[in-house]
């Protein structure tokens, strides 16, 4: 597994992409934030987390895409495939290497809470579940763009399929479409957003619901990459 | 010993290999003989686990290679068709990477055997046809497994490469069963000692290799109809 996981990292490290892609989501996260600090006057990181779920639809899956469509691609999927490896571990070492580069492009962001720090008192449990949050929104992300990666020899079929499926999902949790539906609806389909979920962990709040929802909403799509492996025509 | 009995694939509606059976003993170098699309290729993802069968039964060393593919793996290396390859990795790097998979810890060994030890440094991107294919057969050895499966190992190099991987695969057919598949019946008449020929997903001949010069071209010639 550590073999893997090492593989999957260094074919990130050789390749500008990996480097380019992170590199855009600090600077674009940060801009978008502090551009708009000084004029709403308020010093908190609602602003910045509210706006994080709408760059990660865009980030995780430009940098999830390649996972599996470049192996299918290349037919080094052939490969990885006949080494005495299981098709879960395979999964796991790729999902990891994605979690640990998203851990590292949220790590750029960490300037905000600390220049903030600087400017006002903020409140550190808060900021620290919302990164929670976050993390288990970026794994959630990560399993369900793997997944689609699985799918397709294409790197932009993979993305596009991934942005346009989060889009919905994250859609549903949205004031704009709560608004359209009646309220015995809505019951129904925001719960089903991550972004209902993530608002939780914004608000400084653990939810157990909102947990087991990011929990079980990633396990699930890893589950159906795997099984997608395993299918093997 | 691989054991196939009546072995069928299909892709859609195409029966890419038709209940085909056949057993391997010990010590053999089996060429594997067909014209394009004859399937030789899923033979051998078959019984690597790589393709599941729609019927049939295969049995590497008496493990089940779908349900023991981890275990079958352990015991057989490969060389797929057209040897991908992770193109952006050194030398060093994707033989490591190999090597830390099969549990291969004499692995540069190997590799110098196989006369990588002038391009280690380098991207496999770089390296000539030749080179690549060497990379992937020094790949297919790690981890010392009792069976190997070449699919093509000679294809696109030139005579004089061709001719040192053939006396590679000679020397390793001594001490391990080999599979391999070639559009070259010379090279089949040169290294094999047993034939299988399979046309339209069927073996129509499985033996001996002919004793005579040329023999393999007349036989293959005999048996497959175009």
């Amino acid at each position: 597994m550590k073999n893997l996981i090492k593989k999957e990292l260094n074919s990130y490290l050789n390749t500008p992409l990996g480097y380019i892609i992170t590199i855009l989501f600090g600077i674009f996260a940060n801009f978008f934030f502090v551009k708009d600090l000084f004029i709403t006057g308020s010093a908190s990181l609602r602003p910045f987390f509210l706006l994080l779920p709408w760059f990660l639809l865009i980030f995780v899956p430009g940098q999830a895409m390649r996972s599996f469509s470049e192996e299918k691609r290349a037919n080094t999927i052939e490969v990885l495939l006949t080494l005495p490896y299981q098709e879960t571990q395979i999964v796991l070492a790729k999902f990891l290497v994605n979690l640990i580069l998203f851990f590292i492009a949220l790590s750029l962001t960490l300037s905000l809470p600390l220049s903030l720090s600087f400017l006002t008192k903020i409140y550190l449990p808060e900021v620290f579940v919302s990164y929670l949050g976050a993390l288990f929104l970026g794994a959630f992300f990560s399993s369900l763009s793997l997944f689609f990666s699985s799918q397709t020899k294409n790197q932009v079929i993979a993305f596009l399929s991934s942005v346009v499926c989060l889009f919905f999902l994250l859609l549903l949790g949205s004031d704009f479409f709560a608004s359209l539906l009646p309220k015995n609806l809505q019951e129904f389909f925001v719960p089903l957003s991550p972004l209902y979920h993530f608002q939780n962990f914004v608000k400084g709040i653990l939810d157990f619901r909102s947990l087991f929802y990011f929990f079980s909403f990633t396990f699930l799509f890893l589950f159906l990459t795997v099984l997608e492996l395993e299918k093997r025509k | 010993m691989i054991i196939l009995s009546s072995v069928s694939k299909f892709f859609g509606q195409k029966k890419a290999v038709d209940n085909i059976s056949f057993k391997t003993k010990e010590g053999e170098i089996i060429g594997f003989l067909g014209p394009n699309g004859a399937g030789k290729t899923t033979t051998m993802r078959l019984i690597l686990g790589y393709l599941k069968p729609n019927s049939g039964k295969i049995s590497v060393a008496g493990l089940d290679p779908v349900e023991q593919r981890v275990a079958v793996l352990k015991q057989v290396g490969y060389l797929p068709e057209s040897n991908p390859l992770y193109q952006e990795m050194k030398v060093f790097e994707y033989l490591d990477f190999i090597a830390l998979a099969k549990n291969e810890k004499n692995w540069q060994d190997i590799a110098k055997e196989v006369g990588l030890s002038s391009v280690f440094n380098k991207k496999i991107e770089e390296l000539s046809f030749g080179f690549k294919q060497r990379v992937g057969l020094a790949a297919s050895l790690f981890g010392n497994p009792k069976y190997l499966i070449l699919d093509e190992p000679t294809s696109g190099l030139d005579p004089l490469e061709q001719e040192k991987i053939r006396n590679l695969i000679k020397k390793l057919g001594q001490k391990k069963t080999i599979i391999f598949s070639t559009h070259i019946l010379s090279e089949a008449e040169k290294v094999a000692n047993r034939l299988i020929i399979i046309q339209n997903g069927q073996i129509v001949y499985d033996g001996k290799k002919p004793k005579e010069k040329g023999g393999v071209e007349k036989l293959f010639k005999k048996k497959v109809k175009n």
